[in-house]
């Protein structure tokens, strides 16, 4: 019976093969706070010690943005000679599970950039980052952007270095040659979707196989019809939940914009939707201003320009949907712990976010940075008092499945009319319910 | 006394792999085990819960709908792959047994796919059926079979069946093989005495070729069972961590990563993933006892 043998050798290790892949991520974190950072978490930050020789390892989620660190690193070095900065980048979807198992492990991070909110909330409260209440430079980053990275307990666990904007970008010799103007409220919008899909372009540039996109294209198309930050607020208070007509409005919105997104957009990625943009199949396409540096790299032969959210009334103002995309943060385990510091004050200071809002066409957090480019200057401009949060990933991004993901995947039920907006909005607010408390 | 000496002395050589057995097996498994009974708050183990993880799995939404949701495509997943799969290498194993010119270059090119990776096989197969550009869809175009065309990854109706044809093309070359084995280690001398008695064609497929190859259809079927439920690459590589679109390809070892995985924060999940880790191990070795003394009593010796 060889064959016996073989088979339950080979049923075993399959079965093992299930089991392992929880082996390495389920110790309990018991590393001690470094002799650095007080069991309360506020570091003092010396400048004798912050110099002293190390190497630092900067983990990122950005692979796309090597080029641009050397060039920061190399500034750094101009002032600290004695660190030495390593970037290791990992790709984006991986980052996470990466990030988590080294954080866990207690080897190999140094600094790394810190998901926002929720995420970043998630790591400080299980010990695994270094409180920087009161580093240099701080100061100089509004409040609202702090949020980004703070813990439950208040305190501040990193430097929000990159804001990024949801916009409609579009291609505007295209809506020159078509006669249209940048629609002011939703109605103009579709009045001119419906112009573009006439004449046989594909109105919006949309992709729904990741989720994340449906709900950023909801944040951009649905703030103005369930109101913006006054929304943000009653729900975050408790005054009102996602089933509020508002919400669901704004829900029916995506699902009437259908008829204007390209065939089969459902079973499209980013990349298809990218193409039908630059190729002059499609007219508009929403994303995060860090598709910018995108359409750079990709040499495009036509003008971009961008709009924002729309305004309720013809003559207001939009909003402009606004988050921090990721900040600095210090491992709790890091070995170098004065010098990650040291390396944080540089990133929070004005030189930093100039010189990276230039060689990564992003936009800074830090208050008097000017971006070079011009589509960026009017991003950062509205920033300052039309913002309002992309409030699915700003506050709703926890639980299991998170709330977010929750919302996602029903957009995609109701695209495949298994949901109606009514039944999307509440399954969203049944998986809030599990864990979000209003703040009275 | 040198006799039992030596005796204990062979244990010894045991040990370096029993050290790696418990290492990378029993402890996984015994930590999973224990980590399902607890709570866990981030990456912090909190109290011990008894079965609590267990029961929410099962009872508490949505992890109970998705928990079934992702069973019944693993059931799926393995129904279809036995005609698609074991029911086509097993007739290609009789035509390569039986008199035929380039025999080896047919076993070669069917064991081909194998020796890509997975990864790249679901790569691969995403740009043929992306449903703007890809090859299928447009081949289907071309030759006037515009009605035919649709998004094959991107609709509920046909993601799943998708896959498991994916899937089918690239692990038949294995069971092709293990079934040719399985015939030529079937004695001639017992056709022979067959054919004395007249039996003919299918009379002697149904009669001797398929009881006697038996042991290889056990193996690929019990083979072919563990990695319908334990499917997980394919998808991930071509419909991400959700089992999208809207959860139509979610299998439950992709439930299991997300739950491991998937929020970053770590969450209460690890217990529930550990749960559900459990319960798969129980489902598979389960089901695998049940089916090999199933297919015991078919087996017969001449």
């Amino acid at each position: 019976m060889v064959n016996k043998k073989w088979l339950v050798g080979a049923s075993l290790l399959a079965l093992a093969s299930v089991a392992a892949a929880c082996g390495g991520n389920n110790e309990s974190n018991t590393s001690s706070p470094s002799p650095s950072s007080s069991a309360s978490g506020s570091a003092e930050v010396s400048v004798g010690a912050g110099d002293e020789p190390a190497k630092l390892t900067m983990y990122s989620w950005r692979p796309e943005d090597a080029d641009g660190y050397a060039a920061l690193i190399e500034e750094f070095n101009k002032e600290h000679p004695n660190i030495e900065v390593e970037f290791k980048p990992f790709k984006s979807t991986e980052y996470n599970t990466i990030l988590n198992n080294a954080l866990n492990s207690g080897t190999g991070v140094d600094i790394l950039q810190l998901r926002p909110y929720d995420v970043a909330a998630a790591l400080a409260d299980s010990n695994f980052l270094t409180a920087i209440d009161g580093l240099e430079g701080l100061d100089q980053i509004p409040d609202t952007y702090l949020d980004a990275a703070r813990g439950s307990d208040g305190n501040v666990y990193g430097v929000p270095f990159m804001l990024n904007n949801a916009v409609i970008f579009y291609n505007k010799e295209m809506f020159e040659e078509n006669g249209l103007s940048v629609p002011e409220t939703y109605e103009e919008f579709l009045a001119v979707c419906e112009a573009l899909k006439s004449k046989g372009i594909t109105p919006i540039a949309q992709s729904g196989k990741a989720g994340y996109l449906l709900s950023m294209t909801h944040a951009v198309i649905g703030v103005d019809a369930y109101g913006g930050n006054d929304f943000a607020s009653e729900v975050l208070t408790g005054k009102t939940n996602f089933n509020d007509a508002r919400f669901v409005e704004s829900i029916q919105r995506m699902k009437d914009l259908t008829a204007y997104f390209p065939k089969d957009f459902i079973a499209m990625e980013d990349k298809d939707a990218q193409t039908l943009f630059y190729n002059h199949d499609a007219a508009m396409y929403i994303n995060g201003s860090h598709r910018l540096e995108t359409f750079q790299a990709n040499d495009l032969d036509f003008t971009v320009d961008f709009f924002t959210g729309f305004a309720k009334n013809k003559g207001e103002t939009p909003n402009i949907v606004t988050w921090v995309d990721g900040s600095y943060a210090v491992a709790k385990s890091s070995k170098h712990q004065e010098q990650a510091l040291t390396f944080l004050k540089f990133v929070a200071s004005k030189s930093f976010g100039q010189a990276f809002s230039e060689k990564l066409t992003r936009v800074s957090p830090i208050a008097g940075v000017e971006p070079a480019d011009p589509l960026l200057q009017r991003m950062a401009k509205s920033n300052v008092d039309q913002s309002t949060p992309y409030l699915i990933l700003t506050n709703f991004n926890m639980g299991v499945p998170t709330s977010k993901t929750t919302f996602e995947d029903s957009l995609q039920g109701m695209y495949f009319d298994k949901l109606t907006p009514e039944e999307v909005a509440s399954e969203f607010q049944k998986s809030v319910d599990k864990w979000f408390k209003p703040k009275s | 006394m040198k006799k039992t000496y030596s005796k204990h002395m062979i244990h010894l050589f045991l040990l370096p792999a029993l050290v790696f057995y418990v290492g990378f097996m029993i402890y996984p498994i015994a930590s999973a085990l224990l980590n399902s009974f607890f709570e866990w708050n981030g990456f912090l183990r909190g109290d011990f819960v008894w079965f609590k993880n267990f029961i929410r799995l099962f009872t508490e939404s949505p992890f109970q709908e998705t928990f079934f949701n992702a069973l019944e495509h693993n059931v799926v997943f393995f129904i279809v792959l036995i005609p698609a799969k074991l029911m086509v290498a097993y007739a290609l194993a009789l035509v390569l047994h039986g008199k035929l010119k380039g025999k080896e270059f047919y076993k070669t090119v069917f064991f081909l796919p194998k020796l890509l990776s997975v990864i790249v096989v679901g790569y691969l197969f995403s740009l043929i059926l992306n449903p703007s550009y890809g090859a299928l869809n447009t081949a289907l175009d071309a030759v006037g079979l515009d009605s035919w065309t649709r998004p094959w990854l991107g609709s509920p109706a046909t993601a799943l069946l998708s896959i498991i044809f994916i899937d089918s093309w690239y692990e038949f070359g294995f069971a092709v093989l293990i079934f040719l084995v399985g015939l030529q280690s079937i004695s001639s001398e017992i056709y022979e005495a067959a054919k004395i008695d007249r039996a003919t064609g299918l009379t002697l497929l149904f009669r001797i070729t398929i009881p006697l190859s038996m042991p290889s259809i056990m193996i690929m079927t019990i083979l072919t069972f563990i990695s319908a439920f334990e499917s997980f690459e394919l998808v991930y590589a071509m419909e991400g961590t959700s089992g999208g679109p809207y959860y139509s390809t979610d299998v439950l070892a992709l439930f299991f990563y997300r739950l491991m995985f998937g929020s970053a924060g770590g969450g209460e999940s690890i217990g529930l993933g550990s749960a559900l880790a459990v319960v798969l191990l129980f489902l598979i070795s389960g089901a695998t006892a049940i089916s090999m003394g199933f297919f015991k009593r078919k087996e017969v010796d001449y």
